[in-house]
């Protein structure tokens, strides 16, 4: 199986009832892997079924597949649906090129810093 | 016609591998490193040509092919031309199809108000047929199916297509 780790903490938020997490991707999603481990991130929607926001630090994220996207896709899906929302920081150039050709950048908002990143969620968050 | 000469003559490789996803993180790194190499295709095509290795072969394996077999598949560095990659499956998996239903399938999902709306089915119509500049599905020998993609270096307007223009499998992205 190819290499993939994914970890998970949180990020102090200022509101209550919301939570707001920072998902770290390191190694490469492919075909081998996805499956499996996109288990963890739909274990974070469902112990989280509102106001879930999601910060995704691909800094260290070599590859995804179709598959991926999918995924990604569907966990936008369900966030957005709760009042959530998903951001991306630190996208490898290569990985914003598979973003952008499937049309995710449409959806999902990518940063090129986490603190960028983290902003335009808490502020989001601040928002709601 | 130039007469072919070792620097312009194509490099043809071929790679058999078993239906296992576990060999495609190696094929993607022998795909950057060919690209790299052996190519004049710049490093954002090199890894997009990853992607669409990884593609084909996912879909070789998962929709075409029996466990315990094998896929094939050729890379055709034509130097200062283009790349070709072709990938041949025996079409004995799951999902037995003809490449005038993939071309199909294909076509539906490459339409402007397609909603994809699965996790899977973005591969080929997203990702493959948005890089390459030829896509084509061919029915071949015991009932196997091969699909070849090819992308010219220069990205020239495709004049009109000599060959098959009218063959149904023979998709030209222009």
């Amino acid at each position: 199986m190819t290499e993939i780790n994914i970890t998970v903490e949180d990020i102090p938020a200022t509101t209550q009832n919301q939570a707001v997490k920072l998902a770290k991707f390191q190694g490469q999603l492919d075909e081998s892997n996805v499956d499996e481990k996109s288990k963890i991130i739909y274990g974070l929607i469902e112990q989280n079924p509102k106001n879930l926001y999601l910060l995704f630090d691909f800094e260290e994220l070599e590859y995804m597949n179709s598959k991926a996207v999918g995924y990604l896709t569907d966990w936008y899906g369900k966030i957005a649906e709760a009042q959530g929302k998903i951001v991306i920081a630190k996208a490898k150039s290569n990985i914003l090129d598979i973003l952008q050709v499937v049309g995710l950048t449409q959806l999902i908002n990518t940063y090129p810093t986490l603190d960028e990143a983290k902003f335009a969620l808490l502020h989001d968050v601040a928002a709601h | 016609m130039e007469t072919p000469t070792p620097e312009n003559k194509p490099v043809k490789i071929t790679i058999t591998l078993p239906t296992n996803a576990y060999f495609m993180s190696g094929i993607r790194d022998f795909t950057l490193s060919l690209i790299r190499n052996m190519t004049e295709f710049s490093e954002q095509w090199a890894f997009r040509f990853q992607s669409v290795v990884d593609e084909l072969c996912n879909n070789a394996i998962e929709h075409g092919t029996a466990p315990g077999d094998d896929i094939k598949i050729t890379f055709i560095s034509n130097p200062h031309e283009s790349i070709e990659i072709l990938v041949e499956d025996k079409n004995n998996g799951t999902n037995k199809t003809t490449a005038e239903q993939l071309k199909q399938l294909i076509d539906e999902r490459r339409k402007p108000n397609y909603i994809h709306k699965g996790i899977r089915g973005r591969g080929l119509s997203k990702i493959v047929a948005e890089w390459t500049d030829e896509l084509e599905f061919k029915d071949i020998e015991n009932n196997g199916i091969l699909v070849r993609v090819k992308k010219n270096l220069n990205d020239p307007k495709l004049k009109e297509m000599a060959q098959s223009s009218a063959d149904p499998s023979h998709l030209v992205l222009n």
